[in-house]
Protein backbone atom coordinates (compact mmCIF):
# COMPACT_ATOMS: atom_id res chain seq x y z
CA UNK A 1 0.00 0.00 0.00
CA UNK A 2 1.39 3.29 -0.69
CA UNK A 3 1.66 5.53 2.24
CA UNK A 4 -1.17 8.47 0.22
CA UNK A 5 -3.60 5.09 0.44
CA UNK A 6 -2.58 4.54 4.04
CA UNK A 7 -2.71 8.20 5.17
CA UNK A 8 -6.32 8.17 3.27
CA UNK A 9 -7.54 5.04 5.33
CA UNK A 10 -6.10 6.50 8.32
CA UNK A 11 -8.14 9.71 7.94
CA UNK A 12 -11.08 7.77 7.12
CA UNK A 13 -11.17 5.66 10.61
CA UNK A 14 -11.14 8.72 12.50
CA UNK A 15 -13.86 10.37 11.13
CA UNK A 16 -16.14 7.75 11.58
CA UNK A 17 -14.46 6.57 14.96
CA UNK A 18 -15.59 10.79 15.49
CA UNK A 19 -19.13 10.93 13.72
CA UNK A 20 -19.70 7.23 16.10
CA UNK A 21 -18.87 9.68 18.89
CA UNK A 22 -21.40 12.07 17.68
CA UNK A 23 -24.09 9.40 17.18
CA UNK A 24 -23.94 8.85 20.84
CA UNK A 25 -23.84 12.64 21.52
CA UNK A 26 -26.98 12.95 19.37
CA UNK A 27 -29.23 10.14 21.35
CA UNK A 28 -28.45 11.95 24.13
CA UNK A 29 -29.61 15.23 23.40
CA UNK A 30 -32.58 13.57 21.10
CA UNK A 31 -33.40 11.81 24.41
CA UNK A 32 -32.72 14.52 27.05
CA UNK A 33 -34.26 17.19 24.64
CA UNK A 34 -37.40 15.76 24.21
CA UNK A 35 -37.60 15.19 27.58
CA UNK A 36 -37.03 18.27 28.92
CA UNK A 37 -39.27 20.06 26.31
CA UNK A 38 -42.36 18.08 26.67
CA UNK A 39 -42.04 17.51 30.26
CA UNK A 40 -41.31 21.21 31.20
CA UNK A 41 -44.44 22.71 29.42
CA UNK A 42 -46.40 19.96 31.10
CA UNK A 43 -45.02 20.51 34.70
CA UNK A 44 -47.70 22.52 37.14
CA UNK A 45 -47.99 23.13 40.92
CA UNK A 46 -50.69 20.85 40.63
CA UNK A 47 -48.67 18.40 39.67
CA UNK A 48 -46.57 18.16 42.68
CA UNK A 49 -49.90 19.51 45.35
CA UNK A 50 -53.13 17.35 43.78
CA UNK A 51 -54.08 13.83 43.71
CA UNK A 52 -55.25 12.16 40.83
CA UNK A 53 -58.52 12.99 39.60
CA UNK A 54 -61.19 9.98 38.70
CA UNK A 55 -60.28 8.19 35.17
CA UNK A 56 -60.98 10.10 31.98
CA UNK A 57 -61.93 13.56 34.11
CA UNK A 58 -58.74 16.39 33.17
CA UNK A 59 -56.67 18.03 35.67
CA UNK A 60 -55.50 16.55 39.17
CA UNK A 61 -52.21 15.47 40.05
CA UNK A 62 -49.40 13.12 41.02
CA UNK A 63 -48.88 14.46 44.57
CA UNK A 64 -49.75 10.64 45.82
CA UNK A 65 -46.57 9.54 43.51
CA UNK A 66 -43.94 11.66 44.51
CA UNK A 67 -45.19 10.98 47.89
CA UNK A 68 -45.21 7.06 47.47
CA UNK A 69 -41.80 7.25 45.50
CA UNK A 70 -39.67 9.17 47.90
CA UNK A 71 -41.31 6.83 50.86
CA UNK A 72 -40.76 3.32 48.89
CA UNK A 73 -36.73 4.85 47.40
CA UNK A 74 -36.39 5.85 51.72
CA UNK A 75 -37.12 2.49 53.25
CA UNK A 76 -35.25 0.82 50.13
CA UNK A 77 -32.29 3.02 51.42
CA UNK A 78 -32.56 2.02 54.87
CA UNK A 79 -32.61 -1.39 54.29
CA UNK A 80 -30.50 -1.52 50.97
CA UNK A 81 -27.25 0.64 52.58
CA UNK A 82 -26.36 -0.98 55.88
CA UNK A 83 -26.45 -4.02 54.36
CA UNK A 84 -24.26 -3.43 51.51
CA UNK A 85 -21.68 -1.43 53.49
CA UNK A 86 -21.36 -4.01 55.91
CA UNK A 87 -21.21 -6.35 53.95
CA UNK A 88 -18.45 -5.08 52.00
CA UNK A 89 -16.41 -4.14 55.28
CA UNK A 90 -16.22 -7.49 55.69
CA UNK A 91 -15.00 -8.48 52.29
CA UNK A 92 -12.64 -5.83 52.41
CA UNK A 93 -11.20 -6.11 55.89
CA UNK A 94 -11.73 -9.51 57.37
CA UNK A 95 -11.65 -11.80 54.43
CA UNK A 96 -8.76 -10.79 52.84
CA UNK A 97 -8.00 -11.96 49.37
CA UNK A 98 -9.51 -15.57 49.67
CA UNK A 99 -12.06 -17.83 47.30
CA UNK A 100 -14.44 -16.57 49.30
CA UNK A 101 -14.06 -13.08 49.56
CA UNK A 102 -13.42 -13.17 45.32
CA UNK A 103 -16.64 -15.20 45.03
CA UNK A 104 -18.73 -13.42 46.81
CA UNK A 105 -17.52 -10.62 45.42
CA UNK A 106 -18.18 -11.97 41.79
CA UNK A 107 -21.97 -12.76 42.77
CA UNK A 108 -22.54 -9.00 43.55
CA UNK A 109 -21.10 -7.77 40.03
CA UNK A 110 -22.98 -10.39 38.47
CA UNK A 111 -26.45 -9.38 40.97
CA UNK A 112 -25.91 -5.58 39.81
CA UNK A 113 -26.67 -6.85 36.37
CA UNK A 114 -28.79 -9.67 36.81
CA UNK A 115 -32.49 -8.49 35.32
CA UNK A 116 -34.52 -6.43 37.84
CA UNK A 117 -37.65 -7.65 36.73
CA UNK A 118 -36.68 -11.06 38.11
CA UNK A 119 -35.71 -9.27 41.26
CA UNK A 120 -39.74 -8.32 40.65
CA UNK A 121 -40.56 -11.35 40.76
CA UNK A 122 -38.82 -13.32 43.39
CA UNK A 123 -40.58 -10.59 46.09
CA UNK A 124 -43.65 -11.77 44.59
CA UNK A 125 -43.23 -14.99 45.82
CA UNK A 126 -42.36 -14.29 49.01
CA UNK A 127 -44.03 -10.92 50.26
CA UNK A 128 -46.99 -10.45 48.13
CA UNK A 129 -48.61 -14.25 47.56
CA UNK A 130 -48.61 -15.48 51.11
CA UNK A 131 -49.90 -12.36 52.23
CA UNK A 132 -52.32 -11.88 49.41
CA UNK A 133 -51.91 -8.07 48.64
CA UNK A 134 -49.13 -5.79 47.22
CA UNK A 135 -47.76 -3.59 49.78
CA UNK A 136 -45.32 -0.86 50.11
CA UNK A 137 -43.03 -2.42 51.90
CA UNK A 138 -42.65 -5.23 49.11
CA UNK A 139 -41.65 -2.32 46.94
CA UNK A 140 -38.94 -1.11 49.43
CA UNK A 141 -37.45 -4.45 49.55
CA UNK A 142 -37.21 -5.36 45.77
CA UNK A 143 -35.25 -1.93 45.34
CA UNK A 144 -33.12 -3.18 48.58
CA UNK A 145 -32.52 -6.44 46.77
CA UNK A 146 -31.37 -4.18 43.34
CA UNK A 147 -29.03 -1.91 46.41
CA UNK A 148 -27.09 -4.40 48.08
CA UNK A 149 -24.61 -5.36 45.53
CA UNK A 150 -24.21 -1.99 44.29
CA UNK A 151 -22.83 -0.82 47.46
CA UNK A 152 -21.52 -3.71 48.75
CA UNK A 153 -18.96 -3.45 45.19
CA UNK A 154 -18.41 -0.07 46.20
CA UNK A 155 -17.55 -0.08 49.51
CA UNK A 156 -15.28 -2.56 49.52
CA UNK A 157 -13.14 -1.06 46.78
CA UNK A 158 -13.33 2.56 48.26
CA UNK A 159 -12.12 0.82 52.04
CA UNK A 160 -9.39 -1.28 49.85
CA UNK A 161 -7.79 2.25 48.86
CA UNK A 162 -7.59 2.73 52.53
CA UNK A 163 -3.91 2.42 52.88
CA UNK A 164 -2.78 -0.18 55.37
CA UNK A 165 -0.33 1.99 57.10
CA UNK A 166 -3.14 4.38 58.39
CA UNK A 167 -4.43 1.10 60.17
CA UNK A 168 -1.21 -0.30 61.23
CA UNK A 169 -0.61 3.16 63.31
CA UNK A 170 -4.17 2.70 64.54
CA UNK A 171 -3.09 -0.87 66.20
CA UNK A 172 0.01 0.22 67.26
CA UNK A 173 -1.84 2.65 69.52
CA UNK A 174 -3.76 -0.71 71.03
CA UNK A 175 -7.36 -0.13 68.82
CA UNK A 176 -8.92 -3.22 68.44
CA UNK A 177 -10.09 -3.84 65.37
CA UNK A 178 -13.55 -2.93 65.29
CA UNK A 179 -12.61 0.60 66.15
CA UNK A 180 -9.92 0.98 63.64
CA UNK A 181 -12.59 0.07 60.97
CA UNK A 182 -15.05 2.49 62.46
CA UNK A 183 -13.00 5.61 63.22
CA UNK A 184 -10.29 5.13 61.15
CA UNK A 185 -10.93 3.39 58.04
CA UNK A 186 -14.33 4.60 57.30
CA UNK A 187 -13.04 8.27 57.66
CA UNK A 188 -10.48 7.91 55.17
CA UNK A 189 -13.31 6.33 52.87
CA UNK A 190 -16.22 8.30 53.73
CA UNK A 191 -16.77 10.48 50.17
CA UNK A 192 -16.14 7.17 48.37
CA UNK A 193 -18.42 5.38 50.28
CA UNK A 194 -21.10 8.26 50.10
CA UNK A 195 -20.29 8.75 46.60
CA UNK A 196 -21.53 4.78 46.10
CA UNK A 197 -24.55 5.52 48.36
CA UNK A 198 -25.88 8.40 46.26
CA UNK A 199 -25.35 6.03 42.87
CA UNK A 200 -26.88 3.24 44.69
CA UNK A 201 -30.25 5.66 45.09
CA UNK A 202 -29.98 7.22 41.66
CA UNK A 203 -29.95 3.52 40.31
CA UNK A 204 -32.99 2.52 42.63
CA UNK A 205 -35.03 5.84 41.85
CA UNK A 206 -35.80 4.88 38.03
CA UNK A 207 -36.51 1.28 38.87
CA UNK A 208 -40.07 0.45 37.20
CA UNK A 209 -39.52 -3.93 36.93
CA UNK A 210 -39.40 -4.39 40.39
CA UNK A 211 -42.18 -2.29 41.25
CA UNK A 212 -44.57 -3.80 39.15
CA UNK A 213 -45.24 -6.39 40.79
CA UNK A 214 -44.68 -5.70 44.45
CA UNK A 215 -45.85 -1.56 45.48
CA UNK A 216 -47.93 -1.89 42.45
CA UNK A 217 -50.24 1.04 42.09
CA UNK A 218 -52.23 3.31 43.68
CA UNK A 219 -54.84 6.16 42.61
CA UNK A 220 -55.34 7.82 46.10
CA UNK A 221 -53.26 8.96 48.57
CA UNK A 222 -52.06 6.66 50.89
CA UNK A 223 -48.79 6.23 52.97
CA UNK A 224 -49.31 2.97 54.52
CA UNK A 225 -46.37 0.42 53.81
CA UNK A 226 -48.94 -2.59 54.23
CA UNK A 227 -50.85 -1.52 50.90
CA UNK A 228 -50.35 -0.74 47.40
CA UNK A 229 -48.16 2.27 46.82
CA UNK A 230 -48.30 5.01 43.81
CA UNK A 231 -44.61 5.52 42.70
CA UNK A 232 -43.68 7.73 40.01
CA UNK A 233 -42.16 5.10 37.61
CA UNK A 234 -44.80 2.63 37.25
CA UNK A 235 -47.42 5.74 36.74
CA UNK A 236 -45.44 6.54 34.15
CA UNK A 237 -45.55 3.04 32.35
CA UNK A 238 -49.38 3.39 33.17
CA UNK A 239 -50.30 6.74 32.04
CA UNK A 240 -48.24 6.49 28.74
CA UNK A 241 -49.88 3.30 28.30
CA UNK A 242 -53.13 4.78 28.86
CA UNK A 243 -55.62 6.40 26.25
CA UNK A 244 -56.01 10.24 27.60
CA UNK A 245 -53.87 13.29 26.61
CA UNK A 246 -53.75 14.26 30.02
CA UNK A 247 -52.30 11.28 31.36
CA UNK A 248 -49.59 11.78 28.49
CA UNK A 249 -48.88 15.20 29.66
CA UNK A 250 -48.46 13.89 33.65
CA UNK A 251 -46.80 10.69 32.42
CA UNK A 252 -43.52 13.41 30.38
CA UNK A 253 -43.81 15.73 33.15
CA UNK A 254 -42.83 12.69 35.56
CA UNK A 255 -40.16 11.56 33.32
CA UNK A 256 -38.84 14.68 33.28
CA UNK A 257 -38.60 15.07 37.38
CA UNK A 258 -37.32 12.02 37.92
CA UNK A 259 -34.81 12.37 34.99
CA UNK A 260 -33.67 15.48 36.13
CA UNK A 261 -33.00 13.70 40.26
CA UNK A 262 -31.47 10.92 38.63
CA UNK A 263 -28.91 13.20 36.77
CA UNK A 264 -28.31 15.60 39.27
CA UNK A 265 -27.64 12.49 41.52
CA UNK A 266 -24.88 11.05 39.09
CA UNK A 267 -23.00 14.03 38.23
CA UNK A 268 -22.94 15.81 42.36
CA UNK A 269 -21.52 11.76 42.75
CA UNK A 270 -19.10 12.83 39.97
CA UNK A 271 -17.90 15.70 41.58
CA UNK A 272 -17.09 14.39 45.15
CA UNK A 273 -15.49 11.18 43.44
CA UNK A 274 -12.96 14.10 41.52
CA UNK A 275 -12.59 16.15 44.60
CA UNK A 276 -11.49 13.32 46.47
CA UNK A 277 -9.51 10.98 44.40
CA UNK A 278 -8.57 13.36 41.24
CA UNK A 279 -8.94 12.35 37.73
CA UNK A 280 -10.72 8.67 37.72
CA UNK B 1 2.01 -10.32 71.84
CA UNK B 2 -1.72 -10.94 71.91
CA UNK B 3 -4.17 -7.57 71.52
CA UNK B 4 -6.56 -7.27 74.00
CA UNK B 5 -9.41 -8.69 72.80
CA UNK B 6 -12.82 -7.23 73.11
CA UNK B 7 -16.25 -8.63 72.50
CA UNK B 8 -17.35 -5.96 70.72
CA UNK B 9 -14.83 -7.05 67.91
CA UNK B 10 -16.36 -10.53 67.51
CA UNK B 11 -20.11 -9.00 67.19
CA UNK B 12 -18.89 -6.91 64.71
CA UNK B 13 -16.92 -9.33 62.53
CA UNK B 14 -20.18 -11.44 62.84
CA UNK B 15 -22.37 -9.12 62.04
CA UNK B 16 -20.51 -7.80 58.93
CA UNK B 17 -19.98 -11.87 58.05
CA UNK B 18 -23.41 -11.96 57.69
CA UNK B 19 -24.08 -8.92 55.52
CA UNK B 20 -21.62 -10.06 53.25
CA UNK B 21 -23.42 -13.47 53.09
CA UNK B 22 -26.60 -11.81 52.71
CA UNK B 23 -25.74 -11.60 48.63
CA UNK B 24 -25.58 -15.40 48.34
CA UNK B 25 -28.76 -16.22 50.11
CA UNK B 26 -30.59 -13.33 47.88
CA UNK B 27 -28.98 -15.45 44.88
CA UNK B 28 -29.84 -18.76 46.15
CA UNK B 29 -33.43 -17.86 47.71
CA UNK B 30 -34.00 -16.16 44.26
CA UNK B 31 -32.84 -19.38 42.31
CA UNK B 32 -35.16 -21.53 44.88
CA UNK B 33 -38.30 -19.86 44.63
CA UNK B 34 -38.42 -19.40 41.31
CA UNK B 35 -37.60 -23.20 40.65
CA UNK B 36 -40.43 -23.64 43.86
CA UNK B 37 -42.69 -21.81 41.87
CA UNK B 38 -42.35 -22.96 38.59
CA UNK B 39 -42.88 -26.61 39.75
CA UNK B 40 -46.12 -26.90 38.17
CA UNK B 41 -45.28 -25.73 34.91
CA UNK B 42 -42.17 -27.89 35.09
CA UNK B 43 -43.96 -30.73 35.65
CA UNK B 44 -47.00 -30.28 32.97
CA UNK B 45 -44.46 -29.13 30.39
CA UNK B 46 -41.23 -30.86 30.90
CA UNK B 47 -38.43 -28.63 30.12
CA UNK B 48 -37.34 -29.00 26.60
CA UNK B 49 -41.14 -29.37 25.17
CA UNK B 50 -41.59 -25.94 26.54
CA UNK B 51 -38.24 -24.24 25.68
CA UNK B 52 -38.89 -25.10 22.20
CA UNK B 53 -43.12 -24.73 22.25
CA UNK B 54 -44.48 -22.17 20.03
CA UNK B 55 -47.82 -22.35 22.48
CA UNK B 56 -48.85 -19.42 24.59
CA UNK B 57 -52.25 -20.02 24.74
CA UNK B 58 -54.00 -18.62 28.39
CA UNK B 59 -57.57 -20.14 27.54
CA UNK B 60 -56.06 -23.83 26.48
CA UNK B 61 -53.75 -23.11 29.60
CA UNK B 62 -51.11 -24.58 27.58
CA UNK B 63 -47.75 -23.00 27.16
CA UNK B 64 -44.37 -22.85 25.71
CA UNK B 65 -41.30 -20.24 25.86
CA UNK B 66 -40.28 -20.45 22.41
CA UNK B 67 -41.68 -16.98 20.94
CA UNK B 68 -40.73 -15.40 24.74
CA UNK B 69 -36.92 -16.79 24.10
CA UNK B 70 -37.45 -15.74 20.73
CA UNK B 71 -37.65 -12.07 20.75
CA UNK B 72 -35.58 -11.84 23.98
CA UNK B 73 -32.42 -13.56 21.91
CA UNK B 74 -33.75 -11.33 18.57
CA UNK B 75 -33.97 -8.23 20.33
CA UNK B 76 -30.63 -8.84 22.58
CA UNK B 77 -28.53 -9.75 19.72
CA UNK B 78 -29.68 -6.95 16.85
CA UNK B 79 -29.47 -4.71 19.27
CA UNK B 80 -25.59 -5.42 20.22
CA UNK B 81 -25.49 -5.33 16.45
CA UNK B 82 -26.23 -1.89 16.34
CA UNK B 83 -24.45 -0.89 19.26
CA UNK B 84 -20.89 -2.39 19.07
CA UNK B 85 -19.78 -0.60 15.98
CA UNK B 86 -20.74 2.73 17.81
CA UNK B 87 -19.33 1.80 21.15
CA UNK B 88 -15.83 0.73 19.51
CA UNK B 89 -16.03 4.21 17.33
CA UNK B 90 -16.43 6.01 20.81
CA UNK B 91 -13.61 4.43 22.93
CA UNK B 92 -11.63 5.12 19.73
CA UNK B 93 -12.57 8.73 19.92
CA UNK B 94 -11.94 8.91 23.73
CA UNK B 95 -8.77 7.16 23.88
CA UNK B 96 -6.91 8.21 20.44
CA UNK B 97 -8.58 11.27 18.63
CA UNK B 98 -10.60 13.61 21.45
CA UNK B 99 -8.28 16.33 22.61
CA UNK B 100 -7.35 15.91 26.39
CA UNK B 101 -10.28 19.24 27.10
CA UNK B 102 -12.87 17.22 25.47
CA UNK B 103 -11.89 13.82 26.89
CA UNK B 104 -13.76 14.59 30.52
CA UNK B 105 -17.06 16.63 29.33
CA UNK B 106 -17.39 13.77 26.28
CA UNK B 107 -17.12 10.72 28.75
CA UNK B 108 -19.77 12.52 31.08
CA UNK B 109 -22.15 12.61 28.22
CA UNK B 110 -21.94 9.37 27.89
CA UNK B 111 -22.52 8.27 31.11
CA UNK B 112 -25.49 10.49 31.30
CA UNK B 113 -26.94 8.11 28.62
CA UNK B 114 -26.35 5.47 31.05
CA UNK B 115 -28.01 7.32 33.81
CA UNK B 116 -31.10 7.99 32.18
CA UNK B 117 -33.61 5.62 33.83
CA UNK B 118 -34.81 2.69 31.52
CA UNK B 119 -39.06 3.89 31.82
CA UNK B 120 -37.85 7.25 30.10
CA UNK B 121 -36.22 5.07 27.16
CA UNK B 122 -39.23 3.29 26.83
CA UNK B 123 -41.42 6.24 27.03
CA UNK B 124 -39.59 8.50 24.60
CA UNK B 125 -39.22 5.66 22.24
CA UNK B 126 -43.15 5.08 22.50
CA UNK B 127 -44.19 9.09 21.37
CA UNK B 128 -41.25 9.78 19.62
CA UNK B 129 -39.10 6.90 17.83
CA UNK B 130 -41.49 4.70 16.92
CA UNK B 131 -43.68 7.28 15.25
CA UNK B 132 -40.34 8.15 13.48
CA UNK B 133 -39.59 4.56 12.58
CA UNK B 134 -43.07 3.79 11.34
CA UNK B 135 -43.59 6.73 9.09
CA UNK B 136 -40.12 7.34 7.78
CA UNK B 137 -37.19 5.17 8.29
CA UNK B 138 -38.80 1.67 8.27
CA UNK B 139 -40.63 2.43 4.50
CA UNK B 140 -37.54 3.84 3.40
CA UNK B 141 -35.62 0.88 4.53
CA UNK B 142 -38.35 -0.99 2.70
CA UNK B 143 -37.50 0.58 -0.44
CA UNK B 144 -33.87 0.69 -0.15
CA UNK B 145 -32.42 -2.90 1.29
CA UNK B 146 -35.52 -4.44 1.49
CA UNK B 147 -35.75 -4.66 -2.18
CA UNK B 148 -32.63 -6.70 -1.40
CA UNK B 149 -32.55 -10.52 -2.46
CA UNK B 150 -32.85 -12.66 0.68
CA UNK B 151 -32.41 -10.06 3.23
CA UNK B 152 -35.23 -8.19 2.12
CA UNK B 153 -37.78 -11.33 3.60
CA UNK B 154 -36.66 -9.02 7.21
CA UNK B 155 -38.04 -6.23 5.87
CA UNK B 156 -41.66 -7.21 4.46
CA UNK B 157 -45.04 -6.21 6.48
CA UNK B 158 -46.73 -3.22 7.13
CA UNK B 159 -44.26 -1.21 8.81
CA UNK B 160 -45.75 0.02 12.09
CA UNK B 161 -42.89 1.40 14.40
CA UNK B 162 -44.05 -1.06 17.20
CA UNK B 163 -41.68 -3.95 15.96
CA UNK B 164 -38.53 -5.99 16.87
CA UNK B 165 -36.44 -3.32 15.35
CA UNK B 166 -38.00 -0.39 17.01
CA UNK B 167 -37.39 -2.14 20.37
CA UNK B 168 -33.88 -3.32 19.29
CA UNK B 169 -32.72 0.16 18.41
CA UNK B 170 -33.87 1.53 21.78
CA UNK B 171 -32.06 -1.27 23.42
CA UNK B 172 -28.83 -0.45 21.00
CA UNK B 173 -28.88 3.16 22.78
CA UNK B 174 -29.06 1.52 25.80
CA UNK B 175 -25.97 -0.66 25.72
CA UNK B 176 -23.82 1.84 23.64
CA UNK B 177 -22.43 3.26 26.98
CA UNK B 178 -21.71 0.25 28.93
CA UNK B 179 -20.02 -1.34 25.88
CA UNK B 180 -17.85 1.63 25.11
CA UNK B 181 -16.50 2.62 28.64
CA UNK B 182 -15.52 -1.65 29.05
CA UNK B 183 -13.79 -0.75 25.44
CA UNK B 184 -12.52 2.40 26.29
CA UNK B 185 -11.07 0.80 29.94
CA UNK B 186 -9.41 -2.28 27.67
CA UNK B 187 -8.18 0.05 25.16
CA UNK B 188 -6.42 1.93 27.80
CA UNK B 189 -4.85 -0.91 29.46
CA UNK B 190 -2.73 -1.14 25.92
CA UNK B 191 1.04 0.15 27.33
CA UNK B 192 2.17 3.47 25.66
CA UNK B 193 5.10 1.80 24.69
CA UNK B 194 3.77 -0.61 22.52
CA UNK B 195 1.91 1.87 20.55
CA UNK B 196 5.13 3.89 20.33
CA UNK B 197 6.97 1.51 18.88
CA UNK B 198 4.57 1.31 15.96
CA UNK B 199 4.44 4.87 15.65
CA UNK B 200 8.37 4.72 15.49
CA UNK B 201 8.10 2.03 12.59
CA UNK B 202 6.26 4.61 11.03
CA UNK B 203 2.39 3.17 11.13
CA UNK B 204 -0.52 5.33 11.18
CA UNK B 205 -2.73 6.02 13.78
CA UNK B 206 -5.57 4.06 12.45
CA UNK B 207 -2.88 1.24 11.79
CA UNK B 208 -2.12 1.38 15.61
CA UNK B 209 -5.43 1.19 16.37
CA UNK B 210 -6.41 -1.85 14.31
CA UNK B 211 -2.94 -3.88 14.56
CA UNK B 212 -2.06 -2.98 18.26
CA UNK B 213 -5.16 -1.69 20.41
CA UNK B 214 -7.45 -3.94 18.99
CA UNK B 215 -5.16 -6.92 19.52
CA UNK B 216 -4.04 -6.22 22.67
CA UNK B 217 -7.16 -5.34 23.92
CA UNK B 218 -9.64 -8.23 22.10
CA UNK B 219 -10.66 -9.97 25.37
CA UNK B 220 -11.71 -7.26 27.39
CA UNK B 221 -13.65 -5.77 24.34
CA UNK B 222 -15.40 -9.26 23.86
CA UNK B 223 -15.83 -9.49 27.85
CA UNK B 224 -17.56 -5.75 27.20
CA UNK B 225 -20.04 -6.91 24.55
CA UNK B 226 -20.77 -10.08 26.66
CA UNK B 227 -22.04 -8.02 29.34
CA UNK B 228 -23.97 -5.62 27.20
CA UNK B 229 -25.62 -9.15 26.07
CA UNK B 230 -26.84 -9.70 29.59
CA UNK B 231 -27.81 -6.34 30.33
CA UNK B 232 -29.90 -6.26 27.23
CA UNK B 233 -31.46 -9.43 27.89
CA UNK B 234 -33.04 -8.75 30.92
CA UNK B 235 -34.32 -4.81 30.35
CA UNK B 236 -37.90 -4.33 30.77
CA UNK B 237 -39.15 -1.41 30.41
CA UNK B 238 -37.25 0.17 27.56
CA UNK B 239 -39.05 -2.45 25.37
CA UNK B 240 -42.09 -2.61 26.86
CA UNK B 241 -43.76 0.02 24.58
CA UNK B 242 -42.48 -0.63 21.67
CA UNK B 243 -42.87 -4.61 21.25
CA UNK B 244 -46.66 -5.13 21.04
CA UNK B 245 -46.58 -8.34 23.03
CA UNK B 246 -46.97 -10.62 20.24
CA UNK B 247 -46.73 -14.59 21.23
CA UNK B 248 -45.54 -15.58 17.52
CA UNK B 249 -42.31 -16.30 15.65
CA UNK B 250 -42.14 -13.87 12.97
CA UNK B 251 -39.86 -13.48 9.86
CA UNK B 252 -39.67 -9.76 9.55
CA UNK B 253 -38.00 -7.34 11.76
CA UNK B 254 -41.42 -4.67 10.99
CA UNK B 255 -43.56 -7.87 13.15
CA UNK B 256 -44.57 -7.30 16.49
CA UNK B 257 -42.87 -9.55 19.08
CA UNK B 258 -42.83 -10.56 22.76
CA UNK B 259 -39.67 -10.85 25.00
CA UNK B 260 -39.87 -12.54 28.71
CA UNK B 261 -39.50 -9.37 30.44
CA UNK B 262 -42.71 -7.87 28.42
CA UNK B 263 -44.36 -10.85 28.57
CA UNK B 264 -44.09 -10.62 32.78
CA UNK B 265 -44.24 -7.25 32.72
CA UNK B 266 -47.73 -6.84 30.76
CA UNK B 267 -49.24 -10.50 32.06
CA UNK B 268 -48.05 -11.00 35.49
CA UNK B 269 -50.74 -9.17 37.73
CA UNK B 270 -53.68 -10.51 34.96
CA UNK B 271 -52.13 -14.47 34.89
CA UNK B 272 -55.54 -16.27 36.45
CA UNK B 273 -55.03 -20.17 37.07
CA UNK B 274 -52.46 -21.91 38.67
CA UNK B 275 -50.77 -23.25 35.27
CA UNK B 276 -50.63 -19.63 34.02
CA UNK B 277 -49.04 -18.00 36.90
CA UNK B 278 -46.43 -21.02 37.22
CA UNK B 279 -45.45 -20.61 33.59
CA UNK B 280 -44.57 -17.44 33.89
CA UNK B 281 -42.20 -17.89 36.74
CA UNK B 282 -40.76 -20.59 34.97
CA UNK B 283 -40.62 -18.02 31.84
CA UNK B 284 -38.32 -15.86 34.63
CA UNK B 285 -36.09 -18.72 35.84
CA UNK B 286 -34.90 -19.73 32.07
CA UNK B 287 -34.44 -15.87 32.28
CA UNK B 288 -32.19 -15.60 35.35
CA UNK B 289 -30.19 -19.07 34.30
CA UNK B 290 -29.60 -17.38 30.62
CA UNK B 291 -28.43 -14.05 32.17
CA UNK B 292 -26.67 -15.36 35.34
CA UNK B 293 -24.39 -17.37 32.69
CA UNK B 294 -23.72 -14.82 30.15
CA UNK B 295 -22.89 -12.33 32.89
CA UNK B 296 -20.54 -15.02 34.70
CA UNK B 297 -18.60 -15.60 30.96
CA UNK B 298 -18.55 -11.48 30.99
CA UNK B 299 -16.80 -11.83 34.39
CA UNK B 300 -14.35 -14.38 33.31
CA UNK B 301 -13.27 -12.52 30.41
CA UNK B 302 -12.97 -9.13 31.81
CA UNK B 303 -10.98 -11.15 34.68
CA UNK B 304 -8.74 -12.05 32.24
CA UNK B 305 -8.09 -8.70 31.47
CA UNK B 306 -7.41 -7.54 34.75
CA UNK B 307 -9.89 -5.30 34.60
CA UNK B 308 -12.75 -4.90 36.82
CA UNK B 309 -16.15 -4.00 35.09
CA UNK B 310 -17.13 -0.34 36.97
CA UNK B 311 -20.34 -0.73 39.43
CA UNK B 312 -21.89 1.64 38.11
Amino acid sequence: MSERTRKIESALALVLSTLAALVGLFWLVFILGDVIMKGASAITPSLFLHNPTPEGVEGGGLKNAFVGQGLITLFATLFGVPIGLLGGTFLAEYAGHGKVTRMISALSDIMISVPTMVVGTFIYAVMVKPLGHFSGWAGSVALAVVMVPVVLRTTENMLRLVPWTLREAAFALGAPKYKVITQVVYRGAITGIFTGVLLSIARVAGETAPLLFTSFSNNFFSTDMKGPVASLTVTIFQYAMGPYDDWHQQAWAAALVITLFILAITIVGRIFIKLRYGNK
Amino acid sequence: MKFKYSPMDWVFKVVTAAAALTIVVIFAGILFVLIRESKPAIQAFGVFKFIFSTDWDPVKESFGAATNLFGTLVTTFLSLLLAMPVAIGIAIFLTEIAPSFLKGPFGVAIEMLAAIPSIIYGMWGLFTLSPLMGNHIEPWLQNTIGKLPLIGILFQGTPMGVDLLTASLILSIMVIPFTASIARDAFQLTPAIVKESAYAMGATKWEVVKNVVLPYSKLGVFGGAVLSLGRALGETMAVAFVLGNNHQITKSLFDAAATITVTLANEFTEASGRIYLSSLFYIALLLFVLSFVLLTAAKLLLFKTGKQENPR
